[in-house]
Protein backbone atom coordinates (compact mmCIF):
# COMPACT_ATOMS: atom_id res chain seq x y z
CA UNK A 1 0.00 0.00 0.00
CA UNK A 2 2.77 2.67 0.91
CA UNK A 3 4.40 0.91 -2.39
CA UNK A 4 1.39 2.33 -4.51
CA UNK A 5 1.28 5.81 -2.36
CA UNK A 6 4.89 6.97 -3.48
CA UNK A 7 3.83 5.61 -7.24
CA UNK A 8 1.14 7.80 -7.15
CA UNK A 9 3.79 10.81 -6.74
CA UNK A 10 3.50 11.31 -2.20
CA UNK A 11 6.49 10.77 -0.04
CA UNK A 12 5.75 8.25 2.22
CA UNK A 13 7.67 7.19 5.30
CA UNK A 14 6.21 3.58 7.81
CA UNK A 15 6.96 4.28 11.35
CA UNK A 16 7.17 0.52 12.79
CA UNK A 17 7.97 -1.66 15.63
CA UNK A 18 8.59 -5.01 12.47
CA UNK A 19 11.07 -3.39 10.58
CA UNK A 20 11.54 -6.63 9.02
CA UNK A 21 8.04 -7.30 7.70
CA UNK A 22 7.91 -3.37 6.63
CA UNK A 23 11.16 -4.09 4.86
CA UNK A 24 10.70 -7.27 3.08
CA UNK A 25 7.85 -5.73 0.88
CA UNK A 26 10.18 -3.50 -0.46
CA UNK A 27 8.67 -0.08 0.57
CA UNK A 28 10.23 3.12 0.24
CA UNK A 29 11.00 4.66 3.77
CA UNK A 30 11.05 3.09 7.00
CA UNK A 31 11.46 4.80 10.24
CA UNK A 32 11.90 1.88 12.90
CA UNK A 33 10.80 1.51 16.91
CA UNK A 34 11.27 -0.92 19.27
CA UNK A 35 7.97 0.13 20.82
CA UNK A 36 5.20 -2.45 21.49
CA UNK A 37 1.75 -2.73 19.11
CA UNK A 38 -0.72 0.08 20.00
CA UNK A 39 1.28 2.60 21.18
CA UNK A 40 3.26 3.27 18.43
CA UNK A 41 4.22 6.76 19.01
CA UNK A 42 4.26 6.10 23.20
CA UNK A 43 2.35 6.29 26.07
CA UNK A 44 -0.83 7.83 26.57
CA UNK A 45 -0.39 10.98 27.86
CA UNK A 46 3.04 11.67 27.05
CA UNK A 47 2.56 14.15 25.16
CA UNK A 48 6.70 15.13 25.00
CA UNK A 49 7.47 11.37 24.02
CA UNK A 50 5.23 11.48 21.34
CA UNK A 51 6.48 14.64 19.83
CA UNK A 52 10.11 12.93 20.22
CA UNK A 53 9.07 9.96 17.96
CA UNK A 54 6.57 12.22 15.64
CA UNK A 55 9.74 14.44 15.41
CA UNK A 56 12.54 11.51 14.66
CA UNK A 57 10.50 9.64 11.95
CA UNK A 58 9.70 13.62 10.02
CA UNK A 59 13.24 13.75 9.94
CA UNK A 60 13.74 10.60 8.78
CA UNK A 61 11.85 10.96 6.33
CA UNK A 62 14.04 14.04 5.36
CA UNK A 63 17.23 12.49 5.84
CA UNK A 64 16.31 8.59 3.57
CA UNK A 65 17.95 9.77 0.29
CA UNK A 66 17.69 6.21 -1.41
CA UNK A 67 14.99 3.95 -2.29
CA UNK A 68 14.31 1.41 0.88
CA UNK A 69 16.26 3.31 3.23
CA UNK A 70 15.74 2.77 6.99
CA UNK A 71 16.32 4.48 10.16
CA UNK A 72 16.56 2.63 13.62
CA UNK A 73 15.25 5.14 16.20
CA UNK A 74 16.94 5.52 19.48
CA UNK A 75 13.60 5.29 21.78
CA UNK A 76 13.63 2.58 24.97
CA UNK A 77 10.40 1.66 25.91
CA UNK A 78 10.52 1.72 29.61
CA UNK A 79 8.56 -1.74 30.64
CA UNK A 80 10.27 -5.34 30.35
CA UNK A 81 8.15 -6.93 27.77
CA UNK A 82 6.19 -9.43 30.22
CA UNK A 83 4.92 -6.55 31.76
CA UNK A 84 3.53 -5.26 28.91
CA UNK A 85 0.16 -5.71 28.84
CA UNK A 86 -1.12 -5.97 25.24
CA UNK A 87 -4.22 -8.29 24.71
CA UNK A 88 -6.90 -7.41 22.88
CA UNK A 89 -10.45 -7.11 24.65
CA UNK A 90 -11.45 -10.98 23.44
CA UNK A 91 -9.14 -13.23 21.56
CA UNK A 92 -8.81 -12.51 17.97
CA UNK A 93 -11.19 -14.43 15.54
CA UNK A 94 -8.27 -16.08 13.84
CA UNK A 95 -7.05 -17.78 17.12
CA UNK A 96 -9.86 -19.10 18.42
CA UNK A 97 -10.10 -20.61 14.99
CA UNK A 98 -6.36 -22.37 14.74
CA UNK A 99 -7.27 -23.22 18.72
CA UNK A 100 -9.83 -24.94 17.13
CA UNK A 101 -8.66 -26.20 13.41
CA UNK A 102 -4.94 -26.53 13.97
CA UNK A 103 -4.19 -28.21 10.85
CA UNK A 104 -5.05 -24.73 9.14
CA UNK A 105 -2.43 -23.45 11.04
CA UNK A 106 0.10 -23.99 7.83
CA UNK A 107 -1.99 -21.79 5.68
CA UNK A 108 -1.96 -18.79 8.25
CA UNK A 109 1.86 -19.22 8.05
CA UNK A 110 2.25 -19.28 4.47
CA UNK A 111 -0.57 -16.89 4.18
CA UNK A 112 -3.14 -18.89 2.34
CA UNK A 113 -6.56 -18.04 2.59
CA UNK A 114 -9.05 -20.76 2.57
CA UNK A 115 -11.31 -20.40 -0.41
CA UNK B 1 26.15 4.36 17.88
CA UNK B 2 22.58 3.83 17.33
CA UNK B 3 21.27 0.07 17.57
CA UNK B 4 19.58 -1.94 15.16
CA UNK B 5 15.82 -2.54 16.34
CA UNK B 6 14.21 -5.95 17.43
CA UNK B 7 11.21 -6.44 15.65
CA UNK B 8 10.29 -9.39 18.09
CA UNK B 9 11.06 -7.69 21.31
CA UNK B 10 6.80 -7.43 22.02
CA UNK B 11 5.95 -10.43 19.95
CA UNK B 12 6.18 -14.34 20.68
CA UNK B 13 4.84 -17.30 20.00
CA UNK B 14 2.78 -17.91 16.65
CA UNK B 15 2.47 -14.67 16.09
CA UNK B 16 6.39 -14.30 15.69
CA UNK B 17 6.77 -17.33 13.76
CA UNK B 18 3.95 -15.94 11.40
CA UNK B 19 5.52 -12.66 10.61
CA UNK B 20 9.03 -14.75 10.10
CA UNK B 21 7.28 -16.97 7.86
CA UNK B 22 5.66 -14.02 5.85
CA UNK B 23 9.71 -12.20 5.87
CA UNK B 24 10.72 -15.27 4.15
CA UNK B 25 8.15 -15.44 1.38
CA UNK B 26 8.58 -12.19 0.23
CA UNK B 27 11.01 -10.98 -2.59
CA UNK B 28 12.56 -8.00 -3.30
CA UNK B 29 11.01 -5.43 -5.68
CA UNK B 30 11.94 -2.33 -7.65
CA UNK B 31 11.00 0.45 -5.09
CA UNK B 32 8.80 3.28 -6.05
CA UNK B 33 10.54 6.71 -5.38
CA UNK B 34 9.14 10.33 -4.98
CA UNK B 35 11.76 12.43 -3.47
CA UNK B 36 10.90 15.74 -1.86
CA UNK B 37 10.73 18.62 -3.79
CA UNK B 38 10.33 21.06 -0.92
CA UNK B 39 11.13 21.65 1.93
CA UNK B 40 8.69 19.72 5.18
CA UNK B 41 8.02 23.25 5.87
CA UNK B 42 6.09 23.59 2.76
CA UNK B 43 4.70 20.28 2.88
CA UNK B 44 1.21 19.16 3.46
CA UNK B 45 1.53 15.74 6.08
CA UNK B 46 -1.15 13.29 6.34
CA UNK B 47 -1.60 9.94 8.32
CA UNK B 48 -2.61 6.55 7.68
CA UNK B 49 -3.16 4.10 10.17
CA UNK B 50 -3.79 1.08 9.86
CA UNK B 51 -5.38 0.68 13.40
CA UNK B 52 -9.25 0.57 12.38
CA UNK B 53 -10.05 3.94 13.87
CA UNK B 54 -12.94 5.32 12.75
CA UNK B 55 -15.81 8.87 13.78
CA UNK B 56 -18.19 7.45 16.41
CA UNK B 57 -20.67 8.98 13.57
CA UNK B 58 -19.43 6.87 10.82
CA UNK B 59 -20.12 3.44 9.90
CA UNK B 60 -17.66 0.81 11.50
CA UNK B 61 -15.44 -1.32 10.85
CA UNK B 62 -16.65 -5.06 10.10
CA UNK B 63 -16.16 -6.61 13.08
CA UNK B 64 -18.95 -9.37 13.36
CA UNK B 65 -18.00 -9.95 9.26
CA UNK B 66 -14.27 -10.95 10.79
CA UNK B 67 -15.53 -12.88 13.56
CA UNK B 68 -17.69 -14.99 11.13
CA UNK B 69 -15.09 -15.49 9.22
CA UNK B 70 -11.79 -15.52 10.37
CA UNK B 71 -9.58 -15.07 7.50
CA UNK B 72 -11.08 -12.03 6.61
CA UNK B 73 -10.46 -8.65 7.24
CA UNK B 74 -12.58 -5.35 6.57
CA UNK B 75 -10.43 -4.02 3.21
CA UNK B 76 -12.03 -0.44 3.57
CA UNK B 77 -11.22 2.76 4.83
CA UNK B 78 -12.28 6.04 6.79
CA UNK B 79 -11.82 9.63 7.16
CA UNK B 80 -10.92 11.19 10.21
CA UNK B 81 -10.77 15.17 9.94
CA UNK B 82 -7.60 16.77 11.60
CA UNK B 83 -9.36 17.82 14.28
CA UNK B 84 -10.62 14.53 15.54
CA UNK B 85 -10.05 13.49 19.05
CA UNK B 86 -11.00 10.62 21.09
CA UNK B 87 -13.87 10.96 22.32
CA UNK B 88 -15.22 11.17 18.89
CA UNK B 89 -13.80 8.28 17.83
CA UNK B 90 -13.42 4.45 18.47
CA UNK B 91 -10.72 1.99 17.16
CA UNK B 92 -12.25 -1.43 15.66
CA UNK B 93 -9.15 -3.97 15.68
CA UNK B 94 -9.35 -6.87 16.94
CA UNK B 95 -5.60 -7.85 16.89
CA UNK B 96 -4.79 -4.97 19.49
CA UNK B 97 -5.54 -3.67 22.57
CA UNK B 98 -7.05 -0.20 21.58
CA UNK B 99 -7.40 0.97 25.36
CA UNK B 100 -4.40 3.16 25.00
CA UNK B 101 -5.49 5.00 21.90
CA UNK B 102 -8.85 5.58 22.94
CA UNK B 103 -7.68 7.04 25.94
CA UNK B 104 -5.39 9.43 24.51
CA UNK B 105 -5.35 8.84 20.19
CA UNK B 106 -1.81 10.92 19.83
CA UNK B 107 -0.06 7.49 21.17
CA UNK B 108 -1.06 5.64 17.75
CA UNK B 109 -2.66 8.24 15.66
CA UNK B 110 -0.88 11.62 16.49
CA UNK B 111 -3.43 14.15 15.03
CA UNK B 112 -2.74 16.67 17.78
CA UNK B 113 1.13 16.28 17.55
CA UNK B 114 0.94 17.55 13.86
CA UNK B 115 -1.09 20.21 14.56
CA UNK B 116 1.27 21.48 17.06
CA UNK B 117 4.05 20.77 13.96
CA UNK B 118 2.16 22.92 12.05
CA UNK B 119 1.59 25.64 14.57
CA UNK B 120 5.59 25.50 15.38
CA UNK B 121 6.20 25.54 11.28
CA UNK B 122 8.24 22.33 11.24
CA UNK B 123 5.80 21.37 8.93
CA UNK B 124 3.70 23.33 6.00
CA UNK B 125 0.19 22.05 7.15
CA UNK B 126 -1.62 18.99 8.91
CA UNK B 127 -4.15 17.39 6.00
CA UNK B 128 -7.59 18.36 6.60
CA UNK B 129 -8.13 14.86 6.44
CA UNK B 130 -6.51 12.14 7.76
CA UNK B 131 -7.30 8.05 7.05
CA UNK B 132 -7.07 4.38 8.25
CA UNK B 133 -7.64 1.10 7.23
CA UNK B 134 -8.07 -1.92 9.38
CA UNK B 135 -4.50 -3.56 8.94
CA UNK B 136 -5.72 -7.58 9.78
CA UNK B 137 -6.42 -8.07 6.06
CA UNK B 138 -4.47 -11.59 5.05
CA UNK B 139 -5.71 -11.21 1.13
CA UNK B 140 -5.11 -7.50 -0.07
CA UNK B 141 -6.59 -7.52 -3.06
CA UNK B 142 -9.97 -5.64 -2.70
CA UNK B 143 -7.48 -3.26 -0.17
CA UNK B 144 -5.06 -2.73 -3.68
CA UNK B 145 -7.79 -2.54 -5.62
CA UNK B 146 -11.20 -0.41 -4.26
CA UNK B 147 -9.43 1.06 -1.25
CA UNK B 148 -5.72 2.63 -2.46
CA UNK B 149 -6.88 4.85 -5.00
CA UNK B 150 -9.76 6.06 -3.26
CA UNK B 151 -7.36 7.21 -1.05
CA UNK B 152 -4.81 8.49 -3.57
CA UNK B 153 -7.86 10.71 -4.99
CA UNK B 154 -8.40 11.96 -1.68
CA UNK B 155 -4.88 12.71 -0.69
CA UNK B 156 -4.39 14.56 -4.02
CA UNK B 157 -8.04 16.23 -3.10
CA UNK B 158 -6.26 17.50 -0.42
CA UNK B 159 -2.81 18.64 -1.86
CA UNK B 160 -1.03 15.60 0.74
CA UNK B 161 2.85 15.86 0.03
CA UNK B 162 4.12 12.97 2.58
CA UNK B 163 2.18 10.24 3.85
CA UNK B 164 3.33 8.88 7.25
CA UNK B 165 2.29 5.33 7.84
CA UNK B 166 1.49 4.13 11.57
CA UNK B 167 0.50 0.39 11.34
CA UNK B 168 -1.13 -0.40 14.85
Amino acid sequence: MQRELEAAGLSTICLTPVPELTASVSVPRIAAIEYPLGRTLGQPCDDAGQMAVLEATLGALESIQTPGGIVHLPFEWPEDPKEVQNHPPEDPPIGRYIVTHPWTLPRLLSRRVPD
Amino acid sequence: MTRTVDSYRFISGITRRMIKNWIKMEAPRPIPWTPLTKPLSECTVALLSSAGVALKSDAPFDQEGERQNPWWGDPSYRILPKDATEEQVRLYHLHIDPAYAEQDLDCLFPLQRLQELEDQGRIGRTSPRHYSIMGYILDPEELLTKTVPALIRDLKEDFADVVVLVPA
